[in-house]
């Protein structure tokens, strides 16, 4: 599950109809959808999340990997909110770190894998022979499912918070290379960027002047959809232990750490589960709603 | 037809081609070696290098390169260092379960879909539509392992009705009364993300079809918004709704690994783990390209299927979703 | 696609809401549950039933002599029978396929008689050929066995009796016994299909009947077996490589007893009173801290001293182990004539003395901690010697490894800071631990510590007449000087095998070889 929304969501920001383009500056940025409804709750869910992890230090009561004596999986109480772990850490300053491992898988992993697909995709694109070349190291990389790709990665390079960025930007390119070509082709084709082409312009300015803005609001709706994913990334791989290491706190090895003590200890899991959904959650009402708003 | 074929094939095969190199490189590139991990800690040297020669590691890379070629090219998958057995055996085993399992994820995500989706568009009111699509989005928002476990929990621990885990011990045949038991859990935890990513696409579908000038005609004509979705727009929705269910098919496949594990589901994600810790070169370099060619068979067969259901990809050429 | 014209929307959403409910309808029928818990019949010892056990990790038949897995164990207890057996807390050998022996003076020389009811479960006679046979299999490094050395020290066979052998030693063999205790008889003719994964013939108790990979081993009862007849119709192993999953299933019934439960789910398991947890002492592994002596930090004893001391041991056994394991500084087990209660407390716990003595060394650079990746314990011990250290004012960093690469570098000594990890064999003669497992051999080991001395004490062990003679407990005792004023292996817990099980599964036992005994199991109701 944790990657079947990565190609699902492809069909709804696939290639804008050309007709559609030119009007851009006719309507409303979709930034607007933000500001009401589903994009405003979005936005709220994942502000929330966030103000939670840049202020885990003022929060935190404990240290996130401080071992308390004598604090040995201890239910919730007013010292340990979330109670303890099995190596006497309070769970509640750990989500409240773990969330900020999460924050920078999220707004620097997936941004970093975008950015080096949308860049590997303009290139590619703008010859034939190239564009055989990426279309086809797409294909093989998207060929491995995500938790197949993440588990012979980690045998390279052993599990890690590295590890996770690995497989996030090695899912994200592909994705983001495909969208960006998609909408270089499109916009090639439509006739006043031939005639402009025609009277001289050059590449870059076509890149610059066209396929850029055009392929903006594709791009923005897939980076939070992949945004969310990534999230999932995270878990699912801590969950299979191939996720950062520990002492270091992160969503996916709390929930882990509270499933290996789900009968002794179920209070553990729920915390950093609830973070997970709210932020997962928020992110995809930001993508729906900054979909509904391109298509609007 | 079969021009489109001969185009989309070739381009197939090279793609696997490239595949298998690049998997035979790299899983030699892992550090870690098959001898050691057998062998285990407390072997001498000379039980290390009888291993070594044993498993044929001790010729150059190039000729293990060519034999492992020959070999699949005489459809003969090699054998397994770590387990023992014949590789196709052990990968047939495995992804008996693996297809019994995704394809019930299928249906059920399919079945879903149909009629989450057509409920929605027919009747048509707002509290539906937003029900719908705060289940869809929570069904998207929650991780595998955490709807898997809260199902074992539910089911075979608090109220103990279903099995946690295993595949049927008589076999999916014999007694399927028995296995739809051992499939239900693990198959609704699988469906759960594609039945959501597959309402949301028909839903959407749906109404862009409901949008369309003969719709109005039709319900001029005084016909039934449930006939006309039933009868027209469904058919319609049809062909771009295949795309999407080949690439759930593929993802499905992918997140089996993980539901596998949750649910100690005998599949194929379960032999990948083992074999790659084992380092375990035949039988990885299989189950990988497998995966490959599993992924660039359904591509095609979507493609295909799409090509055949809208006339216009046919004539054009072009490429996938 | 259904095109259902006839039916109501609400109706073909209650058809939709019956196909969901099919399942609870069926499980009102037969339910896989009900059906899993194939209890045994009415009263106590009863006879048949199969016993389903879950196991974590499947057998691997090129391994297969190595105790590597615990369904490894379940397999060879279950099929193969040794020599003689030890009990689970002494080293006094029983007799089992051979019925007594005697040793010459020199400790040169073994002769063994052996029962002349036994057969294979192919129907051939089980004769001194086949011990023969079996420990020149072992002698082969292609198996990869502990005992390969002492198996090879094994040099001439006298079968001139088929019931009765005698081995001659290339030099007085201490461990002797170790080996005739841990060597399955095995069946010379099915031996290419044993590599294979294909057959396990043996003498015992169970017949191996299939094995399906990363899945299922069956066995069913020996109706020709020599001793008493087992009162199960069968063994069934299935392979749940989750630990949770498995207790899952003997809570659901599906499984009879599992072996590879954590300790906290075993300590909440035996709390709840539903289920049986029993604890063997005897088969016992230990847990370490290694310390590779390459690294120019780690090669200053002093600093070896100070985590010895930083460690809180006690802790790691309450809360890790859950009381089931004891605190050392010695691997040996009470009943070892190796044990020495005094010296085993030399490292006790003291933050303050380990500080000091860190402080007084210096800078430390901060020390990478390997541990095997994905096991709870692992990962447990070694963020609670990484906190342990850090309070002595020593860094570390924490490397899970992949188990692969993991037992490269250790092979490999290439670990370049600590390690945690566990060995076994410390609970059989001393000799056998310093000669076989890797962690302790004089010759070469990931520590790469190296002592003429420690050798000559590993060596005069191993080659004293016997395990208890006063030359061989005078070995013991210098070899434990060597080992604590070394501290290549900084020795943690020495930890107790437990198994969790359903309440009618009763009478099972283990070996000191760590493999259940199911001959006298039965299903009660």
């Amino acid at each position: 599950m944790s990657e079947s929304f990565i190609d699902v969501a492809a069909p709804e920001v696939q290639a804008p109809h050309p007709d559609e383009q030119f009007d851009q500056r006719r309507r409303p940025s979709i930034w607007s959808a933000l500001r009401h409804g589903k994009g405003l709750v979005g936005v709220i869910l994942v502000g929330a999340v966030v103000a939670l992890g840049l202020l885990a230090p003022l929060l935190a009561p404990h240290a996130p990997t401080e071992q308390i004596a004598g604090a040995n999986l201890v239910g919730p109480s007013g010292a340990h909110w979330f109670g303890t772990d099995e190596v006497n850490r309070d769970i509640f300053s750990r989500t409240l770190y773990g969330i900020r491992t999460d924050l920078i898988v999220v707004f620097l992993a997936v941004p970093i894998g975008a950015s080096i697909g949308i860049l590997v995709g303009l290139v590619s694109s703008w010859w034939s022979f190239t564009d055989v070349i990426a279309q086809r190291v797409f294909d093989l990389v998207l060929a491995f499912p995500t938790l197949i790709l993440a588990i012979a990665l980690t045998a390279f390079v052993g599990p890690g918070l590295r590890t996770v960025f690995f497989v996030i930007i090695a899912v994200e390119l592909p994705v983001f290379g495909r969208l960006t070509r998609t909408s270089v082709r499109t916009v090639r084709e439509m006739p006043y960027v031939e005639a402009a082409h025609v009277v001289g312009a050059g590449s870059l300015w076509q890149l610059r002047r066209h396929v850029l803005p055009n392929s903006m609001e594709p791009l923005l709706v897939q980076l939070a959809v992949s945004m969310s994913v990534a999230v999932f990334i995270e878990g699912a791989m801590s969950f299979l232990g191939l996720g950062v290491r520990p002492p270091e706190p992160s969503l996916g090895s709390l929930i882990r750490d509270g499933v290996r003590n789900m009968y002794d200890a179920p209070f553990f899991a729920v915390g950093p589960l609830a973070v997970v959904v709210v932020l997962v959650l928020g992110l995809l009402l930001v993508s729906q709603a900054l979909a509904e708003a391109r298509r609007a | 037809m079969g021009a489109y074929l001969v185009r989309r094939v070739p381009s197939a095969l090279v793609v696997l081609v490239i595949a298998s190199f690049a998997i035979f490189a790299m899983v030699r590139l892992v550090p870690g070696d098959p001898v050691a991990t057998l062998a285990g800690p407390d072997a001498t040297p000379e039980a290390r290098a009888a291993i070594e020669a044993d498993l044929g590691l001790d010729q150059p890379l190039v000729s293990q390169y060519v034999t492992w070629l020959g070999q699949l090219a005489h459809l003969d998958l090699g054998t397994s260092y770590r387990i023992g057995g014949q590789v196709s055996d052990l990968v047939a085993d495995g992804a008996v379960n693996t297809i019994v399992l995704t394809v019930a994820a299928l249906v059920l995500a399919v079945a879903v879909a149909l009629v989450s989706s057509v409920l929605a568009v027919v009747l048509d009111k707002s509290w539906v539509n937003a029900a719908l699509s705060f289940g869809n989005t929570l069904a998207i928002a929650l991780p595998t392992f955490v709807t898997g476990l809260v199902l074992i929990l539910l089911f075979a621990v608090v109220f103990p009705v279903l099995p946690a885990g295993g595949t049927p011990p008589d076999g999916f045949i014999a007694r399927p009364d028995i296995a739809v038991q051992y499939l239900l859990l693990p198959a609704v935890c699988l469906a759960l993300g594609a039945g959501a990513a597959l309402t949301r696409f028909l839903t959407e579908a749906l109404r862009t079809e409901m949008r369309q000038p003969y719709v109005t005609t039709a319900r001029a004509l005084g016909i039934s918004r449930r006939r006309i979705v039933l009868t027209q727009a469904l058919r319609n929705a049809l062909p771009s709704t295949v795309t999407v269910l080949g690439i759930q098919f593929g993802t499905l496949l992918g997140g089996a690994v993980l539901v596998e594990a949750i649910f100690t589901w005998p599949g194929l994600g379960g032999l990948i783990e083992d074999a790659i810790s084992g380092r375990d070169y035949p039988l990885v370099q299989v189950l990988l390209l497998l995966s490959v060619a599993v992924f660039v068979v359904v591509q095609l067969l979507t493609d295909i299927v799409h090509a055949w259901l809208d006339p216009r990809v046919r004539i054009a050429g072009g490429g996938t979703a | 696609m259904r095109r259902d014209h006839r039916s109501p929307i609400v109706r073909s959403l209650a058809l939709a809401v019956a196909g969901a409910l099919a399942a609870s309808v069926l499980t009102a029928c037969s339910s896989a549950v009900g059906e899993a818990d194939n209890g045994g019949s009415s009263s106590a010892p009863a006879d048949g039933g199969v016993l389903k056990i879950g196991s974590t990790s499947d057998i691997v038949p090129a391994t297969i002599f190595t105790n590597s897995s615990d369904s490894t164990n379940t397999l060879i207890g279950a099929v193969y029978e040794s020599l003689v057996d030890y009990p689970l807390d002494s080293l006094e050998p029983q007799p089992r396929l051979a019925t007594s022996w005697q040793l010459a003076d020199d400790g040169r020389s073994l002769t063994l008689q052996l029962r002349d009811d036994v057969t294979f479960h192919s129907g051939r006679e089980f004769t001194s050929k086949d011990v023969e046979f079996s420990i020149k299999t072992w002698a082969d490094p292609v198996w990869t066995v502990q005992l390969q050395r002492t198996a090879a020290a094994v040099t001439g066979f006298d079968t001139s009796d088929p019931h009765a052998i005698t081995l001659e030693f290339a030099h007085p063999l201490s461990n002797v016994f170790d080996l005739l205790d841990m060597l399955p008889i095995i069946d010379s003719e099915s031996i290419g299909e044993l590599q294979e994964g294909k057959a396990y013939v043996g003498t015992g108790p169970f017949v191996f009947e299939s094995w399906t990979p990363s899945s299922q081993l069956v066995f069913s009862r020996n109706d020709d077996y020599w001793g008493e007849q087992p009162h199960l119709d069968g063994i069934e192993v299935d392979i749940v490589a989750d630990p949770q999953a498995q207790v899952s299933q003997l809570r659901s019934g599906q499984l009879d007893l599992v072996t590879g439960a954590s300790y906290r789910d075993l300590e909440t398991l035996s709390n709840d009173g539903k289920f049986d947890v029993t604890g063997f002492e005897g088969a016992a592994q230990q847990i370490y801290v290694g310390a590779d002596l390459a690294n120019p930090q780690l090669d200053d004893v002093e600093l070896r001293k100070a985590i010895a001391y930083a460690v809180d041991r006690e802790r790691i056994v309450d809360e890790v182990f859950r009381g089931n394991a004891e605190a050392i500084n010695l691997p040996w087990p009470d009943y070892s004539p190796a044990y020495d209660a005094a010296a085993n407390e030399t490292y006790a716990y003291d933050p303050a003395k380990a500080k000091e003595i860190v402080a007084g060394l210096g800078d430390q650079p901060v020390l990478p901690l390997a541990y095997p990746a994905g096991n709870a314990n692992y990962e447990s011990v070694a963020q609670i010697v990484q906190a342990n250290l850090e309070a002595a004012g020593l860094e570390t960093e924490l490397q899970p490894t992949e188990y692969s690469q993991f037992i490269k570098q250790l092979i490999g000594g290439t670990f370049g800071g600590l390690w945690i990890l566990q060995h076994a064999y410390a609970h059989y003669t001393p000799s056998t631990l310093a000669v076989s497992a890797y962690p302790f051999n004089a010759d070469k080991n990931a520590s790469h510590f190296e002592s003429a001395e420690y050798k000559k004490h590993a060596e005069a062990a191993w080659t004293a007449k016997s395990g208890t003679a006063p030359e061989a407990i005078e070995s013991y005792q210098a070899l434990n000087k060597d080992l604590l004023d070394n501290l290549f292996l900084i020795e943690l817990a020495l930890l107790h095998f437990q198994v969790a099980s359903a309440p009618d599964v009763q009478d099972f036992t283990m070996s000191k070889r760590g493999e259940l005994d199911f001959r006298s199991t039965y299903l009660a109701d």
